[in-house]
């Protein structure tokens, strides 16, 4: 990442620029996930028995039983949560949001060929090796990013279907138990999954002082052109070229309310609006 | 608090005539859906040959085990083996009626409510036992062949009826959870509820165990032990607050 020949007059003026890498949707949508997973991830680690299933110890599943007043109404909170992150979390991206997420997922998900070299490069970097090999360039997200992006969709959607299965597990009849049966497994292993990319995605989204940009940027949707020209290029370069045809845009619009002799403006070509088009 | 209380069936099938009225008595007292119940009377029929024939009756329900397959099954411990009186129970609310405990019991004791969604079976009314009463077929038997009541108290009619008797206990080779019902004659009869059989784990529940735990396992065990790592290194390298962006 560091391998670029910049000037110190360089970085310093990318280091001025601000970009906004997320926008007021995803942050809260993000944050209400995070808060949610605060929430079910213990809660759900206690109702599993660590006696029959022995991945956390007793005493945990005896502390939030405790806490809750016993089994049934743990489940029950777990289950009413759980259901509440489902709305939100389907609201925001299909309704209340959709105008961000959309066209996001069309721009952030998408693997190019880029990303698969980066993949095939990136990874042992992390290890000391290849550390002389150029990175491809990246969009807003590099492929371990995006890859990560499907883990977390289809773990999502599998412990949100499960969930509620066992949730309105008495409206199954006895036929179809072996739904019920299959849930658990498949709850449990979807969120083993996702928790192993989430404590990945904690160190290096909030701890990894190469990607400290991004954490803030969870917050303020944020980043500055330095980090954005170091570690997603071809973002920036996208992000800059959209600026300069606004600008362009603009600057054409203002020219033409100067000479209002020429119905000028109704020729103009339609400008892409970089708030909503693209999501970036 | 006292001694602990050890509740156990104690059951004579040469004193039951098969009148049913405990099958009776239980679904009044239980709402029972039709075509399921808790309890059961089992007989193989007439044995031996002309003049010489005899049929038992095996009264028989969930023998709340002392060793309870069903309870090491649920994934919860949503049925539960009460510690005070031994009792093996089922909070319905917290079951999901996912049949893993239905399934593990060797007397298919169990079953899934079809209106309740949830697993059911014998509870020794411990609503009527906590208030002093007998369970309801207990309390219904006229031929005093269902008995029930706490071993540990000497004076108890069941401590009273198994004094000085042989008793036998529903286990086979293949299958012994030390039941609690103690049969005061042989419980000649071949159904499962007194001959246990054991039956495989569910392949949901194999796969548990033997894929979902240890994949788990395995990728947080790695991712934590992964970032702990790269943190370490971070800490040991030190930052500098020019170069990161």
């Amino acid at each position: 990442m560091s391998h670029e020949k910049l000037t110190l007059e360089q970085r310093e003026a990318l280091r001025g620029q601000t970009l906004t890498k997320h926008y007021l949707a995803n942050i809260l949508t993000h944050w209400f996930n995070a808060f949610s997973w605060l929430l079910l991830l213990p809660t759900g680690l206690a109702i599993l028995l660590g006696k029959a299933y022995p991945f956390v110890p007793q005493a945990w599943n005896d502390f939030v039983r405790n806490v809750f007043g016993g089994l049934a109404p743990l489940i029950q909170w777990h289950a009413v949560w759980g259901q509440i992150w489902l709305f939100v979390l389907f609201f925001n991206v299909f309704v209340g949001f959709r105008k961000y997420f959309i066209p996001f997922a069309a721009t952030r998900m998408l693997m190019d060929r880029d990303d698969w070299k980066w993949l095939m490069i990136r990874p042992f970097q992390m290890f000391g090796l290849m550390k002389n090999r150029p990175l491809p360039p990246q969009d807003a997200y590099n492929g371990g990013q995006k890859l990560y992006s499907y883990l977390v969709v289809v773990g999502t959607l599998m412990i949100g279907v499960t969930g509620m299965i066992m949730t309105y597990h008495h409206l199954i009849p006895t036929s179809l138990q072996w739904l019920i049966q299959w849930s658990m497994p498949l709850h449990f292993i979807s969120v083993g999954l996702l928790l192993a990319g989430i404590i990945i995605h904690v160190y290096m989204g909030a701890i990894m002082p190469e990607e400290r940009q991004a954490f803030f940027s969870m917050f303020s949707g944020k980043v500055n052109g330095l980090y954005a020209y170091l570690h997603h290029r071809k973002w920036y370069e996208r992000k800059m070229a959209e600026k300069a045809a606004w600008e362009d845009h603009y600057r054409r619009q203002m020219e033409a309310e100067e000479t209002p002799a020429e119905p000028a403006a109704e020729m103009l070509p339609e400008a892409p609006n970089p708030a909503i088009a693209g999501g970036d | 608090m006292a001694q602990k209380k050890r509740y156990a069936f104690v059951i004579d099938p040469a004193r039951c005539i098969d009148c049913r009225a405990c099958l009776v008595a239980c679904r009044a007292e239980w709402n029972t859906p039709p075509g399921q119940t808790r309890i059961w009377v089992h007989t193989d029929g007439p044995q031996g040959t002309f003049p010489n024939l005899s049929q038992t009756y095996v009264p028989a329900q969930c023998h709340h085990c002392e060793d309870p397959w069903c309870v090491d099954a649920c994934p919860t411990g949503a049925t539960f083996k009460r510690e005070e009186d031994g009792l093996v129970l089922i909070d319905e609310d917290a079951c999901i009626g996912c049949g893993l405990c239905v399934n593990a019991c060797p007397f298919q004791a169990r079953f899934r409510n079809v209106q309740t969604g949830k697993a059911d079976k014998c509870s020794a009314c411990f609503h009527r036992v906590e208030a002093g009463e007998m369970p309801a077929c207990v309390a219904t038997c006229i031929g005093g062949a269902r008995l029930f009541g706490d071993l540990n108290d000497p004076e108890s009619t069941v401590s009273q009826a198994i004094r000085g008797r042989a008793v036998y206990r529903p286990v086979t080779d293949a299958v012994n959870t030390q039941p609690m019902t103690l049969y005061l004659s042989p419980p000649d009869a071949s159904a499962v509820q007194v001959r246990p059989t054991p039956r495989d784990p569910l392949v949901a529940e194999t796969f548990w165990h033997a894929v979902g735990l240890p994949l788990v396992k395995l990728a947080v065990a790695g991712a934590f032990a992964g970032q702990a790592a790269a943190f370490i290194a971070q800490l040991l390298k030190g930052e500098n607050e020019y170069e990161d962006a």
